[in-house]
């Protein structure tokens, strides 16, 4: 309870950080945040035309939205996935990116990674309400699922800073974690639902049966992944304009929840080691 | 307010010296979780009381633990035995421009760095007129800090960190920034601060700027604590066991 007062003492430091991050980023460029929209617009269309146009992968169209655009689809999965992946990476190196800083003064080290996650999730507000036209303009009903939309966001947000945090102290110990978690991400992207269809998934979980003499399919390891929910809450959302399956929904609040409990545990314990570790 | 503004009790802190370091997972692994070091001991069994209002030095020659034991102090490090209690708001100033952005306005960086070292957005807005007059870079503060010279970057440094306005003020050897101009801008910032009652613990090699500010001061050797008192006789007898050639590290 006092740490968490303490964090809440330090709101105006995560604010100043987070503002640092944001105003430094793009300074000296000429298309300024506009730049936060290249690099998923050119995966978007590197992916669009390798899957769909090449691979022929056909999502199944929005229900009951009708929508059957696979860049639009593909955005609505990659989007929350380009964010998630940008905190655990950014978020991970951000203690050491300021050891200068943790080196001299002292304060709540926490805002550190979190000041990561409000920059980088201020792009991600701008990219989102980018895609959010997009939607509306291919003839999406979007508007009234917008709030649960930030709703999860949040959610993912949270889940994103919990595994953070712990990368961020196990990266001043181990500096192998940044090029170990660098790959671990790349797998991880190619094993949740973003670019294909999970019904490519469940063809295969269904002809295998299952494994090894047990009621366990393909698809129940498959689903354990939390990203995987996350994206289809987003996609429920976003390009099917549904009610988000209720079960998917509680998957990501329980992810989110447990990945926020023991991120600020193993952080809050190594944190007063961390000057001398760096 | 108590008479104590500080107490520094039984401080001892412990610093490892790996000779193979775990720094690598493979050998984390490899070698399970031992690592072979030796500890070495930084500060020993350190005791002393600052008073309220003294403006109180640490002196010693290199590696007698001066610094760790500011660190210490500054919460940056965290000792492994005895505590360190404080009577008020302590801001210590190891480095000055913490955490200045490059690319972002003077104006920014000072809001940014006041608020890392403790200062609310208030405070900040109500103490800035005074922080750019005292660094004296009003013509340039919308100019990004990259462009200044690096007189101009410490003294806007300073000049934020001196207005923090703390009970207990911790300092490095800092003060030797600017020219005299504004080192005398500095002492006099100095003086009023133990005028208004406030606390200063200051490491410093510079002897005469010790027994110049100091009324207070403790003689630190190989992490042990000599002697603590009036700042004159201690510095007396580090003065003397130098020119005797006592201390190895002089």
């Amino acid at each position: 309870m006092r740490y968490m007062k303490e964090v809440l003492d330090s709101r105006e430091l995560l604010a100043n950080l987070t503002l640092r991050e944001i105003r430094g980023q793009y300074k000296r460029t000429i298309f300024g945040q506009l730049w936060s929209l290249v690099n998923p617009l050119a995966t978007m269309l590197v992916y669009t035309i390798v899957f769909a146009f090449i691979l022929r992968v056909t999502p199944p169209p929005g229900n009951p939205s009708g929508l059957n655009i696979f860049a639009v689809w593909l955005l609505c999965g990659l989007l929350p996935w380009a964010f998630f992946a940008n905190v655990v990476q950014t978020g991970m190196g951000s203690i050491i990116a300021n050891a200068g800083l943790v080196q001299k003064v002292y304060f709540s080290r926490i805002v550190l990674p979190l000041s990561t996650v409000g920059s980088i999730g201020y792009n991600w507000l701008f990219e989102m309400g980018v895609l959010v036209l997009v939607l509306a303009i291919c003839g999406s009903f979007v508007w009234p699922w917008i709030p649960l939309v930030i709703f999860v966001m949040v959610l993912l947000a949270i889940f994103a800073s919990g595994l953070a945090l712990m990368l961020s102290v196990a990266n001043v110990r181990f500096r192998d974690t940044q090029y170990l978690v660098s790959i671990v991400m790349q797998i991880w992207m190619y094993l949740t639902p973003i670019i294909y269809p999970i019904s490519l998934v469940e063809d295969q979980s269904r002809a295998h049966g299952g494994l090894f003499g047990t009621s366990i399919t393909l698809m129940d390891i498959y689903r354990l992944n939390p990203l995987e929910r996350f994206v289809a809450v987003f996609r429920q959302l976003l390009y099917d304009n549904t009610w988000p399956n209720p079960q998917d929904l509680l998957f990501c609040a329980v992810w989110a929840f447990a990945a926020i409990v023991v991120g600020v545990w193993v952080f809050r314990k190594s944190e007063k080691g961390l000057a001398e570790a760096l | 307010m108590s008479d104590i503004a500080v107490s520094v009790d039984h401080v001892s802190k412990r610093f490892r010296l790996y000779h193979e370091r775990n720094q690598s997972l493979k050998s984390a692994i490899m070698r399970g979780r031992r690592s072979v070091h030796e500890d070495f001991w930084a500060l020993k069994d350190v005791s002393f009381e600052v008073p309220t209002g003294s403006t109180f030095g640490l002196i010693g020659s290199n590696g007698s633990g001066k610094s760790t034991l500011l660190k210490c102090l500054a919460k940056i490090y965290f000792p492994q035995k005895g505590s360190i209690t404080y009577n008020g708001k302590i801001a210590a100033l190891l480095e000055v421009g913490s955490g200045f952005h490059p690319e972002l306005s003077g104006r920014e960086n000072v809001f940014l760095n006041g608020s890392i070292l403790g200062m609310s957005k208030r405070e900040i807005t109500r103490k800035f007129d005074e922080i750019v007059d005292f660094s004296g870079v009003e013509q340039f503060i919308d100019q990004p800090v990259k462009n200044y010279s690096s007189g101009m970057y410490v003294r806007l440094g300073f000049a934020i960190a001196i207005n923090v306005d703390p009970d207990v003020l911790v300092v490095d050897e800092v003060l030797s920034v600017g020219d005299a101009e504004f080192q005398e801008k500095c002492s006099q910032k100095f003086i009023d601060f133990k005028r208004a009652g406030k606390t200063v613990i200051l490491v410093s090699h510079a002897m005469t700027a010790v027994q110049e500010m100091c009324d207070h001061a403790a003689w630190l050797r190989h992490g042990e604590l000599v002697t603590v008192g009036e700042a004159e006789p201690t510095i007396a007898a580090y003065l003397d066991s130098l020119n005797r050639g006592e201390t190895s590290a002089a």
